[in-house]
């Protein structure tokens, strides 16, 4: 009497399809997966132990190495709660800087996603076309505040410094040719029936789960959820700006993939409104931020809509230079929670792709 | 299987590969973006934050750098008069250092260069940082 | 001047240098008469090992070209222009690579298993015909069957490449490689039959010679579209690319190959691209009929368009590789048994009725 039994798959910490160090444990009947194990914590840095001992200014730099891809989402998230903590007045200028910088790097992030998708799958084109563009913008960047990744631009008070010359030119050129891009990588991948064969279907999440999981961002959205921070509870000049919340009604990968392109649709017209304002305002673009900055005795915590779901900054602070303790909410790590019940009886083919949309970036994660 | 055969045709495929021959023939605006590197380098902006220098004038040797670094890469040494060494091995090239100095005495250059073959090469001493107005 | 195979044109060369004859009566003195024979078929061994060595290190070069065309770069530039000796440099360092063999692998098997993927992928050349008067090595009369039965041999070597390997993810990587050609192997048969039927003869050479007026991708546009979707899995390229497709959690059977062994899997793969480009372009696109250019022989003509027709086939799939990703494995294989027969047994009921309605 022939009998089956399980036995454990190890998809190791180093491997092409997970995206940096994550290790995933598989029990396996044959070639269904019945449980998914993840062994996450080799990327862990004590980001948030190391804030105990920096001042508040010396500690962002470090907030752009959590989610390395979008790095301004990140620096604004501290910031937010450092000036909700003091009570620190942004001049308006800033304001939209700091929008026109953080939807840019959203169209970034989301291209980095998609290509990194359809690399696992197979299709090697679609990353290379997303970097041609990232590589666009993180020239506008470097032209902005001198780096590419770990930008430190966006600081308590305001941003660093204002816009050199020809930035308003490069930018409006920038924003005049990514239609057509995003148009030309609709083409490439919305249609195509291997696509559609690979990536519908799979992965599904209701919505029910994926709010008791607490999942965020275009996972969320792409489960018919319509919650969007910058609508439900908005920051900084979002209330100024007209754009809408992208949500589909299928709760599978594919309906992930198309929120994520109409949010980078999206994110170009808000990234249009600011620069036309950032053009006709003029001012400072900092408040003083003093030498010693000591915050009044408080915790806050406070969120924003970064690219991967909702960053979450709780500061705890004693009255002096160094905070108490910082602690991160980051988007990735509690959408990862959600995927032992996505792949749940689906093949290892099928658990590429719905890993490849949760769009983790390690440096999240594990902190 | 049905669906397969309502959409035999590949219409989607179809689509794609215009996209892609489009970009093998370089049609509409769609150029090579790649350049053959040492032999050819892109441009940086001026505002990029690479190698330290630091004005030898305007340096008072205040420590104020030193401070703000936040991992303490820079130590002020006596070399003449007091300066900066910068551990480039450890710096993280942030620019708080720039951003924190009282006299403006400390700039960052276009150099990204900077590999090198053992760590100790790595310390800056003040003598390859300086330079005179 | 009219020849019948390649042998005849190294004969005809020979006799006018006058080595023939002066081979013949040494041979005859020894006593050994069928000597320059042999000597010929030798020398035609090595033009077919040349012929397909150089083939394949052109075809790598050009993977490497087209791929990065399409995706707005470059490819390989440095090493001479446009980067034409990157095969060669290539080949080196496959060469001076360190050649293991795990400890518990099964000794002989893993030596052999590289050589019995590679040699059918050349045997399959020998009915294919390249040009016009006799650019053919032996025009066999059951050509086209030849073919399809030495082709259905490389999967044995991936098999025992597999198990050889002491790893149980290569063993499962090769059992599913092997899955997918053979799966896909009976549709190509069946397509086959319709084109036999139209030309009643088995004969490679009389095949193409009957496509003098039309091509066969227009009489029979079933067949050749479910012979595309066979060749391009047989091929095993994207999007059907089980071989090494590593992201999908399998090892792969050529895990534990490195240095020659390694390149002898390889250059077999490429082999298979251009035999399986080669025979659709006998079955569908004339083969080497072509427009004769005025002063050059037409042999020299007919091998060209061939080689033309051959490296069109070949950037076609090329360019399906850099759009399309994988096709799961389980739809692989749902594909290959599901549709793709019944489709090839209605093409060959559709041919039957024409051909014995006397339309075709």
């Amino acid at each position: 009497m022939a009998r089956t039994e399980e036995y454990q798959l190890n998809v190791g910490p180093v491997h092409p399809s997970t995206h940096g160090v994550l290790r995933f444990v598989l029990t396996m009947d044959g070639e269904t997966i019945k449980d998914t194990e993840m062994v996450l914590g080799q990327l862990h840095r004590g980001i948030e132990k190391i804030a105990e001992s920096r001042s508040y200014l010396q500690f962002i730099p470090y907030t752009d190495r959590l989610d390395y891809i979008s790095g301004m989402t990140n620096n604004y998230g501290f910031t937010k709660a450092v000036e909700d903590l003091a009570g620190i007045t942004v001049p308006k200028k800033a304001e939209y800087l700091r929008v026109f910088v953080m939807e840019l790097n959203r169209i970034v992030n989301h291209l980095v996603c998609i290509g990194s998708l359809l690399l696992d799958l197979g299709a090697a084109t679609m990353i290379i076309y997303g970097f041609r563009e990232r590589h666009k913008v993180l020239d506008l960047f470097e032209s902005l505040c001198g780096a590419r990744m770990t930008f430190n631009y966006i600081r308590p008070g305001g941003v660093r410094g204002d816009i050199p010359e020809g930035f308003i030119d490069n930018a409006k050129e920038f924003l005049r040719d990514m239609p057509k891009r995003i148009g030309d990588y609709a083409q490439l991948i919305n249609d195509n029936e291997i696509v559609h064969m690979r990536m519908k279907g799979v992965g599904m999440l209701s919505p029910e789960d994926a709010i008791n999981y607490g999942v965020t961002g275009p996972m969320l959205r792409g489960s018919g959820v319509s919650y969007d921070i910058r609508k439900d509870d908005p920051y900084s000049v979002y209330e100024e700006l007209d754009f809408k919340a992208c949500t589909r009604p299928e709760c599978d990968t594919y309906a992930r993939y198309i929120v994520r392109m109409d949010e980078m649709y999206e994110s170009l017209y808000i990234a249009e409104q600011a620069l036309d304002k950032i053009e006709h305002l003029s001012g400072s673009v900092n408040t003083h931020f003093p030498r010693i900055f000591t915050p009044p005795e408080g915790e806050v915590y406070s969120r924003i809509e970064a690219p991967k779901g909702e960053l979450g900054f709780y500061i705890a602070s004693d009255g002096g230079t160094r905070p108490y303790r910082v602690k991160i909410r980051s988007p990735p790590f509690c959408s990862l929670q959600a995927l032992p019940q996505m792949v749940e009886g689906l093949k290892i083919p099928d658990l590429v792709a719905a890993f490849g949309i949760v769009d983790i970036a390690l440096g999240d994660v594990d902190r | 299987m049905a669906w397969i055969n309502k959409n035999w045709i590949m219409g989607g495929v179809m689509k794609g590969l215009a996209v892609t021959i489009k970009h093998f023939f370089q049609i509409g605006d769609r150029p090579v973006v790649t350049v053959q590197y040492p032999y050819e380098r892109l441009e940086i902006a001026e505002a990029f934050r690479g190698l330290h220098a630091v004005s030898e004038e305007r340096c008072i040797g205040c420590g104020i750098c030193e401070m703000n670094c936040p991992n303490g890469s820079i130590r002020i040494v006596k070399y003449n008069k007091w300066y900066p060494q910068i551990n480039i091995g450890q710096c993280m090239f942030c620019g708080l250092c720039v951003d924190t100095c009282p006299m403006d005495a400390m700039v960052m250059t276009n150099e990204y260069e900077l590999a090198d073959r053992s760590k100790e090469v790595l310390i800056y001493t003040p003598n390859r940082l300086l330079f005179k107005e | 001047m009219i020849f019948e195979n390649i042998y005849e044109i190294i004969a005809f060369i020979l006799n006018s240098a006058g080595i023939l004859q002066y081979m013949q009566s040494y041979s005859d003195a020894l006593g050994i008469s069928i000597a320059p024979k042999l000597i010929i078929i030798l020398i035609e061994t090595a033009l077919l090992l040349v012929g397909v060595a150089l083939m394949v290190m052109a075809l790598t070069w050009m993977e490497r070209k087209v791929l990065a065309h399409a995706q707005a770069r470059l490819g390989p530039m440095i090493t001479w222009y446009h980067g034409l000796l990157q095969p060669v440099i290539d080949g080196v360092k496959l060469l001076s690579k360190e050649d293991l063999m795990p400890k518990r692998a099964d000794r002989w098997i893993y030596f052999i298993a590289p050589m019995i993927a590679f040699v059918p992928a050349l045997l399959v050349f020998i009915p294919i015909p390249f040009g016009r008067d006799g650019a053919i090595i032996s025009d066999l009369p059951m050509g086209i069957l030849y073919v399809m039965a030495v082709s259905a041999i490389s999967p044995i070597g991936i098999l025992i490449g597999g198990w050889a390997s002491d790893n149980k993810y290569s063993l499962l990587g090769a059992l599913r490689a092997v899955a997918q050609d053979i799966s896909y192997e009976i549709p190509m048969v069946l397509t086959v039959i319709g084109i036999v039927l139209i030309t009643g003869s088995l004969s490679l050479q009389d095949i193409v010679l009957f496509q003098d007026k039309i091509w066969f991708v227009f009489l029979q546009p079933l067949g050749f579209i479910i012979f595309l979707v066979a060749a391009v899995a047989e091929m095993a390229r994207i999007p059907f690319d089980l071989h090494e497709s590593e992201s999908e959690f399998v090892a792969g059977f050529f895990t534990e190959y490195s240095g020659m062994k390694f390149a002898f899997f390889f250059l077999a793969e490429y082999a298979h691209l251009f035999s399986i480009a080669a025979i659709m372009t006998t079955l569908y696109f004339g083969g080497w009929h072509g427009p004769m250019i005025p002063m050059i022989p037409p042999i020299i003509t007919s091998i060209g368009w061939f080689t033309l027709k051959v490296l069109v086939i070949i950037f076609f799939t090329m360019w399906l590789r850099a759009t399309v990703p994988r096709v799961r494995v389980d739809q692989i294989l749902d594909i290959g048994w599901k549709v793709m027969i019944p489709l090839a047994l209605f093409n060959v009921f559709i041919t039957g009725l024409l051909v014995a309605g006397g339309v075709l």
